[in-house]
């Protein structure tokens, strides 16, 4: 594999990770909360699915 | 990545995993319940409800507060005032001297607008810690103060060096595999390296903010306690030498809230320390206000107000790593962004339990080879599949 495929999805989850840190903090609250949620719980998400397809 | 790059990190991040495992696992478990600090509070809180009153109620007065306090008490010192905005109260702190421990601080909490005590705290000191302070202790500095802050703190370090060394090894590990592979039939080893490298990599990005605002965190007490020092008596140069007013002869208290409150729109104070706090100015009323938006609302400005002549003396600019100490604490906290970003934060904790316990597995289930043999080892199963 490429090196860039090996941290293409590293690199969205840590995006979405510091989107979803930022968003609470910036914003106020409303769509920013829900905005933080969604992006935090990606990379939960993500990695369960990878748990749950054997 | 050559063979003596890929050895040196693999020791990088055995060797700080091992220094840190016992005290991130502590981090992790004191951690959890520190999360829902605030709703345990609630929870196990036995004070009376507060009464109800017309949302537009006017507070009362501070001055009459704190005259409650100290007939109360009066073999105690006022130190602080604080206006709670999220609740209807208003709390006085006082000391038996000002020179007294702040373990020994007695806690008086007022309904803001009736004025009525509705609960008084005994010292930390007299009653022990509950709980959530044990737990805090434990989390902040193993009940060892500055010595165990600053210890725990290069913890913290050490830890975030785990991380990214941790990261550096991603790589090679999974340059032959899909993202998030784990091999669930090719026994236990192989299957928990996996899942030590999908669920490390999937939570670096918010391990590493924790742990470098958690440091930040423990820095705050020396950083804080050195610009007291330095900059604030620089600050109060053009005081000294007068004598320090005694705690009957200060203006009003309710005068210098009002008169910040007024001075500064859009900035709301949260407390009143008073003259008689080592922390601030004898000669001043130091008003700590914060502003309406979530970021602002924890960035925390000190104004001085002049004690004796109830004029406002100045606004203290603080300097930007004591800001950035602030900011760092709600990404440490995860407070705020309601209860969802609480649990979030609390998966996230378990996560990295996880994380530490399967490194810790890999670490005693180990090959007595070196780490590229091993690699090329498990590749070799790989390609075999």
């Amino acid at each position: 594999m490429r090196p860039s495929a090996v941290w293409r999805w590293p690199l969205l989850l840590a995006a979405a990770t510091l989107l979803g840190l930022g968003a609470a903090l910036l914003g106020e609250g409303g769509v920013w909360w829900g905005l933080s949620w969604t992006a935090l719980v990606l990379p939960l998400a993500v990695m369960a699915f990878c748990m749950l397809r054997r | 990545m050559g063979v003596r790059s890929l050895r040196r990190w693999a020791a990088i991040h055995k060797w700080t995993s091992l220094v840190c495992a016992v005290f991130l696992l502590l981090f992790c478990l004191t951690g959890l319940p520190l999360i829902f600090k605030h709703e345990l509070r609630e929870l196990l809180s036995e004070d009376p409800p507060y009464a109800v009153l017309p949302a537009d109620t006017p507070r009362a007065n501070l001055d009459a507060v704190v005259a409650a306090a100290r007939k109360r008490h009066p073999d105690h010192v006022p130190m602080f005032v604080f206006v709670d905005d999220d609740e209807p109260k208003v709390t006085v702190g006082m000391l038996p001297s000002p020179t007294a421990p702040p373990a020994q601080t007695r806690q008086l909490k007022f309904d803001a607008r009736t004025g009525e005590l509705l609960k008084e705290t005994e010292p930390a000191a007299a009653s022990g810690p509950d709980f959530l302070d044990v737990m805090l202790r434990l989390h902040r500095d193993l009940f060892a103060g500055l010595a165990g802050e600053l210890f725990l703190g290069a913890m913290g370090l050490v830890f975030a060096a785990s991380v990214v060394s941790g990261v550096v090894l991603y790589a090679p590990f999974m340059r032959r595999l899909e993202f998030g592979t784990v091999r669930w039939r090719r026994g236990r080893r192989l299957r928990w390296l996996d899942l030590h490298n999908l669920m490390g990599i999937v939570t670096t990005a918010w391990v590493l903010v924790v742990a470098v605002t958690g440091v930040l965190n423990e820095l705050s007490r020396p950083l804080f306690q050195l610009y007291q020092l330095t900059d604030v008596q620089a600050m109060l140069a053009p005081y000294r030498g007068r004598a320090v007013p005694a705690l009957d002869r200060l203006s009003s208290i309710e005068a210098a809230y009002v008169l910040v409150q007024r001075e500064l729109p859009g900035r709301t104070p949260t407390s009143v320390v008073f003259p008689t706090n080592r922390v601030g100015s004898p000669h001043h009323f130091l008003v700590w206000t914060k502003g309406s938006s979530p970021l602002t609302g924890r960035l925390f400005t000190p104004v001085l107000v002049d004690a004796e002549r109830g004029e406002l003396s100045m606004v203290v600019d603080l300097p930007w790593h004591l800001r950035a100490i602030q900011v760092s604490r709600p990404l440490h906290f995860g407070d705020y962004g309601g209860l969802p970003l609480k649990f979030i934060w609390a998966v996230l904790d378990l996560v990295t339990i996880v994380v530490l316990a399967s490194g810790l597995y890999l670490w005693l289930s180990r090959r007595r080879a070196p780490i590229d043999v091993e690699l090329a080892e498990l590749e070799g199963v790989a390609d075999e599949a």
